[in-house]
């Protein structure tokens, strides 16, 4: 009885024994590129201020109690999650319907929206940005039709606000959610839909009871990717966003670069991974539920 | 009255010309075969009668009821997929049930629909499995339970049992169509095994390249094949060429062949010097070695009047395949034929021998 228990036991661990060494090398890269560097802002992010250096001798924790006293900071901190949300949201409202497409289609117009819904990453995030500053602006394209058709008589802020923000970030992000959905999605049988179709199950039905709980995992890697890029976008935010769009990045850039307070957008920037941890570890726990069922 | 009438399908992918002309009539509670060789339209026929495809041309009827513009889920089918297309977020019971709520079954009819359509296929217990915790016969019969459940008016199967090994196959042949039986529904079955199609079916459809070579019952297509194609595409068969010399009453034939004359049934209607081939299946064929008949080498052919033909041959090569041995002879006329012949009695490889076959074992083809 425990010999034949024990059989599989040696072997998975000869198994894992055989493979370590295939992780190495990312782990090198993980902590060069990753580790190391976080602990050093978490130690920066601890240190005194200095007028003199980048930091001083001894160490703090005001720059966190001041940050978390800020209601500023609370103020764009929250600003910036929403920003994430609603793009993530919109994103996944816009990309499911294309992902979906996508994968049933087989014309050869296929190929020509794939090019479409990745041309956003095909251009330079700088001219990206540019060419929506040149539509959202006052005076700029998409004022101009709305006054022109008449359906306006002054110009709308499309810029230098949230709104703005949240439009750029939706259509440079857009791919990231489609691109894992339509993996899912094609990776699902045509012949479950059929089955249930065949079961006396409508169009809408099949979707609600077979395809969207299948297509859960594409749905929950795309939106944690998009929210994930979203509150820490800083190009974006910084050209289109002004001061009514200012997001956690922009603040902390700010700190650093304008203000030469070192210790105090450490912590910044530490406050927000944070917070972006909890998001999504609340996120995984909520949608693992959604996905227990799954293979 | 017919179930299920298939009536002058066409279907066109692009100009490419997949079904054509297709009429099958389906009689109430029959198990009907869709038999052929890969890409002859078997799958895209099940699909329109399914409603997955919609016929360019022609019409199909469920009883008296036009469906050929309902929807998939407005027919009343239950369909069985190769893949076995169970949900692979719902256990057994959720899988049966699905389709039961999407009739508004009552909660309690519901299970109880479930544990017995459960018991029928043998798989009492397994409710709260997951399919992949399953084998593939055991989420087959889920299938077929799925299927069965929703007691739809026509079951469709495509290709079933293609995913299992060769036993589970021969057993779930029998298993299916003893369930069918017992159900009384009326089936369509794709296959492209001919063996399956044999075994199961009440009617086989042979099809190929989009056209139905021969609609009947499996005894019909394998001792009178409409055409050399489908005599070639069920079981083992020997041609021989000839010209129609005489016609004997309504079905017998007398053929002059390269080995003589040779006495043989067809159908009705040939006409004296239509050429022909003569097939003849090799089980029908006994041997005798030509020291121990009387006969001579070349001659051929058929004793007068008794409707028994003899050919002279030699054997070329011997198979032993167990239960049997299979001989080919090669016969004066340079024709090989394929005997086959009790496996203790072998005979060896170059020994003349006298071959034997009755002329109702024979069919005539058109060539
Ligand atoms: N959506 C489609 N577009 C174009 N051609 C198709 C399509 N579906 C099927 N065909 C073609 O139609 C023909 C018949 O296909 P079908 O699937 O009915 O064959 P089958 O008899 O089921 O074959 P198999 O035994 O391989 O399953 C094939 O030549 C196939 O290439
Ligand atoms: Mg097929």
């Amino acid at each position: 009885m425990s010999a034949v228990e024990a059989a599989p036991r040696v072997e998975g661990r000869s198994n894992r024994g055989s493979t370590t060494w295939m992780v190495v090398p990312a782990l090198v890269l993980l902590i060069g590129f990753f580790a190391l560097p976080y602990l050093t802002i978490i130690t920066m992010s601890l240190r005194e201020a200095s007028t003199r250096a980048v930091y001083g001798e001894g160490f703090t924790l005001a720059h966190y109690t001041t940050a978390l006293g800020d209601f500023y900071i609370w103020g764009i901190l929250g600003r910036t999650l929403l920003i994430g949300a609603t793009v993530t949201v919109i994103s996944l409202l816009l990309g499911y319907p294309v992902a979906y497409h996508l994968a049933k289609s087989r014309s050869r117009w296929t190929s020509l929206l794939y090019i479409f819904v990745l041309s956003p990453l095909l251009v330079g995030l700088v001219v990206r940005t540019f060419a929506w500053m040149i539509i959202l602006s006052n005076n700029g394209v998409a004022n101009q039709a709305l006054q022109a058709v008449g359906l306006i008589d002054f110009p709308l802020q499309l810029m230098n606000n949230s709104l703005g923000v949240t439009i750029a970030l939706t259509h440079v992000f857009l791919p990231f959610v489609i691109l894992p959905l339509l993996g899912n999605l094609q990776a699902i049988s045509p012949d479950l839909a059929m089955a249930s179709r065949s079961l006396g199950a409508s169009r809408m039905r099949t979707f609600w009871k077979v395809t969207l709980p299948l297509s859960m995992p594409g749905i929950q890697a795309g939106t944690i990717l998009v929210f994930v890029l979203s509150i820490s976008a800083y190009v974006t935010p910084a050209m289109l966003g002004g001061t009514g769009g200012r997001t956690m990045s922009v603040l902390v850039v700010q700190y650093l670069v304008d203000n030469f307070r070192w210790p105090a957008g450490a912590a910044l920037a530490i406050i927000m991974a944070a917070v972006a941890v909890i998001f999504v570890g609340l996120y995984l726990r909520l949608t693992a539920r959604a996905m227990r069922r799954l293979p | 009255m017919t179930a299920l009438t298939i009536d002058r399908i066409n279907k066109r992918y692009g100009n490419l010309h997949i079904l054509k002309d297709i009429s099958i009539p389906i009689g109430q509670g029959e198990f009907v075969s869709l038999l052929g060789p890969s890409g002859c339209g078997k799958t895209t026929t099940l699909r329109c009668i399914a409603g997955f495809e919609r016929p360019d041309t022609g019409r199909i009827l469920f009883g008296e009821r036009d469906v050929t513009r309902a929807l998939p889920e407005q027919r009343d089918i239950g369909m069985v997929f190769q893949s076995y297309a169970l949900f692979p977020h719902m256990t057994v019971a959720e899988n049966l049930s699905f389709g039961l709520e999407v009739r508004k079954v009552a909660p309690a009819d519901r299970q109880r629909r479930i544990a017995d359509v459960l018991a029928m296929v043998r798989l009492e217990g397994y409710d709260k499995r997951y399919p992949r915790e399953l084998s593939g016969g055991q989420q087959q019969r889920v299938a077929l339970a799925r299927a069965l459940v929703i007691e739809p008016s026509v079951l469709l199967l495509d290709e079933p049992l293609a995913n299992l090994d060769a036993t589970l196959r021969d057993e779930m042949r029998f298993f299916i169509r003893d369930l069918q039986q017992r159900v009384g529904i009326t089936s369509i079955y794709v296959t492209h095994d001919q063996a399956e199609a044999m075994v199961m079916s009440d009617k086989i459809v042979v099809m190929n390249a989009g056209t139905i070579s021969q609609f009947g019952s499996p005894r019909e297509i394998y001792e009178r094949p409409a055409s050399q194609s489908v005599a070639g595409f069920i079981g083992r068969s020997n041609t021989i060429s000839g010209k129609i010399a005489e016609a004997l009453g309504q079905d017998g034939y007398k053929v002059e062949t390269p080995c003589g004359s040779i006495g043989a049934t067809g159908p009705a209607g040939l006409s004296k010097g239509a050429e022909v081939k003569i097939m003849i299946r090799p089980e029908n064929i006994s041997t005798r070695s030509q020291a121990a008949s009387g006969h001579q080498q070349g001659a051929g052919a058929e004793e007068a009047g008794s409707g028994e033909n003899v050919l002279a041959g030699s054997v070329v090569n011997s198979v032993y395949q167990g239960s049997a041995n299979q001989l080919a002879v090669k016969l004066g006329s340079g024709d090989r034929v394929i005997v086959d012949v009790n496996g203790r009695n072998p005979l060896e490889v170059g020994e003349q021998v006298a071959l034997r076959f009755a002329a109702r074992d024979t069919w005539l083809l058109a060539s």
